[in-house]
């Protein structure tokens, strides 16, 4: 064990400060602390740009292996790249789920040919993707995806027929990544297929959904005869389930970083407040804000532990990664009510019509959504007890 | 010891809610939202003409010249249809103000006559809420300041709207100058008067807490019978169960200190705070433990514009903060308790504040 940075990783972390310092400023001043929670819908293209800056910069996909154009940073790179550019109140990122999710996923099981189609775009920064999982029907249970992908001979094409909901960024994406079924007759996770689908088409309409924030981050994409060239599959027709799972590990892996850092953003805010309204007088609160204090260390040292001892990159799941979903969520839910304990009366009071959040009202909304969306709390207890635990198994229907 | 209510009570609250499920609906709530005063007129003078506004009227100004006590049921009937019009605040607040002042301040006796009738409207400010909930449709305000009352009129007043989380709310900044015509009571009877009236907004806004509780829970539990997973109802999740049956508890546990503060206040109305404050505590707990697992239980759709859980969500954030937030009336508990005075021994189960 040895909890700390060498003089190189020092040196990097010097680096990076001062690349964000460069940069972080002109047209991109606006979009510092922008983009986080509840808030990413807003500056969209500004953000692109400066994704496309970032990239310019060789900072994007750091974590990426060298082969794969990526800056081949350790672990310990990337928890600092993490921390400085939190620090600096660098937007939230645009291409988190190109460069985290999809990339990740295609260097992992895609073919040489995706990887040279795919995965430029994502470290320019010029090709933004978002994630079509859930269904209408599908939500918890996954597995339940009715979106049929046929494959038509003539045109040597799939063809995509259904519905996704809840997909983040769909109006600003280029490429989705789409579960479906390619075997009609199966059922659950047998039969399944793992497509890269562009949304640049006729065959794709993405409708927002107002959200009790009165904003639209989450869209339905409705797929009709929409069309995915031969060789945009990942794996084999009936892989769809292995190579989704394997994603869902790069979702607890590294990614989680800058996920705490905006956390100690949103904390650091809520001190402020606290001792700028005088909400730190009050010991109920002031207990608290060390509760949240503690359980973000927690998390980060968590996070640490998780990943030093990660061998290999096939993303399987260590079992301190499921334990993470839940405990950040909850962690995140709870942030929420402590920030709007703070504001006290004033948290029920907007910026402006028409139903303008503060940032601290965006996120106690938003995080409502935490322990829902990429699987619920009730369902990673449920994972916890069952694949943790070892404990029976939930009755299921055959 | 009695603690029931009696059957004309609990009759009265059945045609109120009756009532008020028929003409309060999501749809109406949300036709609110995009009207420029939020506010319903023939809603209003509906509720006029049931006896509402004039509930707490003495009879010889008009009106019923009922309690606290009976009001209290009609209040949490309120906030299970999330009803946007300030019923509570004008029957079960500015009226007992006003009642109190009507003796010696003939303004205050013909106010009451008018609002029993439904001729006038009258909003109330208090330090405790800084912002004064429906001032615009207003043709009287009870503004507080320091230990003084005051009666303005609409035209003597400037509004500032400012924008609430729960969009069926309509609040404002006022600003107002007083002078000796306007200033209804100061010194010892402005401090008692204010201090009821922080305890009548209080046991209204725990009520309608209450309510809207069992509001969300009841249609969260219709939601998870209509949801399938896994090829069963939702609801058919023992996790999902848990989180129903814990919101249960705490509503069913937050009706007693509910309707004893209602007891209290009209019995006792100058020895009321604890249990006011242990009600509004009370209810404000289960009204967010309902908002947050019953969000939880619906999924992903709880948390769209389009859901209806978020009309009783917002206005359940909204009327925590209100009239003293948890933070404050826990305050006044623990005040209350550290005083060697305090009848807390085993046999003062229901004593009052010293």
């Amino acid at each position: 064990m040895k909890l700390s940075f060498s003089p190189e990783d020092e040196a990097f972390r010097r680096e990076v400060a001062d690349w964000l310092k460069e940069n972080l400023r002109g047209e991109f001043e606006q979009l510092k602390f922008r983009g986080g929670p509840g808030d990413e819908h807003m500056f969209a293209e500004e953000r692109q740009r400066w994704e496309q800056k970032l990239a310019e910069g060789g900072w994007t996909c750091v974590g990426w292996p060298k082969e794969h154009g990526g800056r081949g940073c350790s672990i310990e790179q990337q928890v600092i790249f993490h921390e400085e550019y939190a620090r600096a109140g660098a937007p939230g990122r645009v291409g988190h789920i190109g460069e985290g999710l999809a990339g990740p996923t295609i260097i992992a099981f895609g073919s040489e040919a995706q990887q040279k189609k795919y995965l430029p775009g994502i470290l320019a920064g010029t090709e933004l993707w978002c994630q079509g999982y859930s269904e209408p029907g599908a939500g918890s249970d996954l597995a339940n995806v009715k979106t049929r992908a046929r494959f038509d001979e003539a045109k040597g094409k799939w063809i995509l027929n259904g519905q996704k909901v809840w997909t983040s960024l769909a109006q600003e994406s280029d490429y989705c990544f789409v579960i479906a079924r390619t075997d009609p007759e199966s059922k659950g996770h047998k039969g399944l297929g793992f497509f890269l689908v562009s949304m640049h088409q006729p065959g794709i309409e993405v409708r927002g959904i107002q959200q009790i924030t009165g904003t639209s981050e989450f869209n339905e994409v409705f797929f009709d005869d929409a069309e995915c060239d031969a060789e945009d599959i990942v794996g084999q027709p009936g892989d769809g389930w292995k190579v989704a799972m394997g994603l869902l590990g790069f979702e607890r892996g590294v990614s989680t970083l800058g996920q705490q850092m905006q956390f100690q953003n949103e904390l650091n805010e809520i001190v402020r407040i606290a001792k700028e309204n005088g909400a730190a007088q009050n010991p109920a609160i002031r207990q608290r804000i060390a509760q949240a204090h503690t359980e973000l260390k927690i998390m980060r040292y968590n996070s640490m532990r998780m990943l030093s001892g990660q061998s290999g990159s096939d993303g399987s799941l260590q079992k301190e990664a499921l334990i993470y979903k839940l405990f950040w969520a909850t962690w995140h839910r709870s942030l929420g009510e402590l920030a709007m304990d703070v504001l006290g009366p004033e948290s029920q009071i907007l910026e402006a019509a028409p139903y303008e959040l503060s940032r601290l009202q965006s996120m106690y909304l938003f995080v409502r959504s935490d322990t829902i969306y990429g699987g619920t709390n009730e369902i990673q207890r449920n994972i916890i007890a069952e694949r943790g635990l070892g404990m029976p198994r939930e009755p299921r229907p055959a | 010891m009695d603690f029931t209510f009696t059957d004309d009570q609990q009759l009265f609250c059945e045609s109120v809610r009756d009532f008020l499920q028929a003409e309060v609906t999501p749809e109406s709530v949300r036709e609110g939202w995009d009207s420029a005063s939020g506010r319903n007129e023939t809603l209003w003078q509906q509720l006029v003409e049931m006896g509402l506004t004039g509930m707490l009227v003495p009879e010889s100004h008009g009106g019923m010249g009922m309690s606290e006590l009976d009001f209290v049921l009609l209040a949490q009937e309120c906030g299970r249809v999330a009803l946007p019009e300030p019923l509570v605040e004008t029957a079960l607040v500015a009226v007992p103000l006003l009642a109190n002042l009507a003796e010696k301040d003939p303004r205050c006796a013909s106010l009451l006559e008018k609002i029993a009738a439904g001729e006038t409207r009258v909003a109330i400010g208090h330090a405790a809420n800084n912002l004064v909930s429906d001032a615009h449709i207003a043709d009287w305000l009870l503004l507080p300041k320091g230990d003084q009352v005051h009666l303005l009129a609409s035209d003597q007043v400037g509004l500032t709207a400012q924008q609430s989380i729960d969009p069926s709310r309509r609040l404002f900044s006022v600003e107002w100058h007083g002078d000796d015509e306007t200033r209804l009571a100061s010194g010892a009877e402005g401090v008692s008067l204010l201090a009821a009236s922080l305890n009548r907004g209080a046991l209204g806004a725990a009520a309608q807490l209450l309510g809207l509780a069992e509001a969300m829970v009841e249609m969260t539990v219709r939601y998870t019978e209509e949801r399938h997973q896994f090829g069963r109802p939702v609801g058919a999740n023992q996790a999902l169960k848990h989180l129903m049956a814990n919101c249960a508890v705490k509503s069913e546990f937050a009706k007693a200190p509910l309707y004893r503060a209602a007891y209290t206040l009209s019995e006792s109305p100058s020895h009321a705070d604890f249990a006011v404050s242990h009600a509004k505590v009370a209810a404000g707990e289960a009204a967010l433990l309902a908002a947050k697992n019953c969000i939880q239980a619906h999924g992903a759709m709880g948390y769209t514009w389009e859901c209806n859980l978020h009309i009783f969500m917002k206005r359940a954030w909204a009327l925590d903060k209100f009239w003293g937030h948890a933070g404050f009336h826990k305050n006044r508990l623990h005040q209350w308790l550290m005083n060697p005075n305090a009848k807390i021994g085993a046999d003062k189960t229901f004593g009052v504040q010293g």
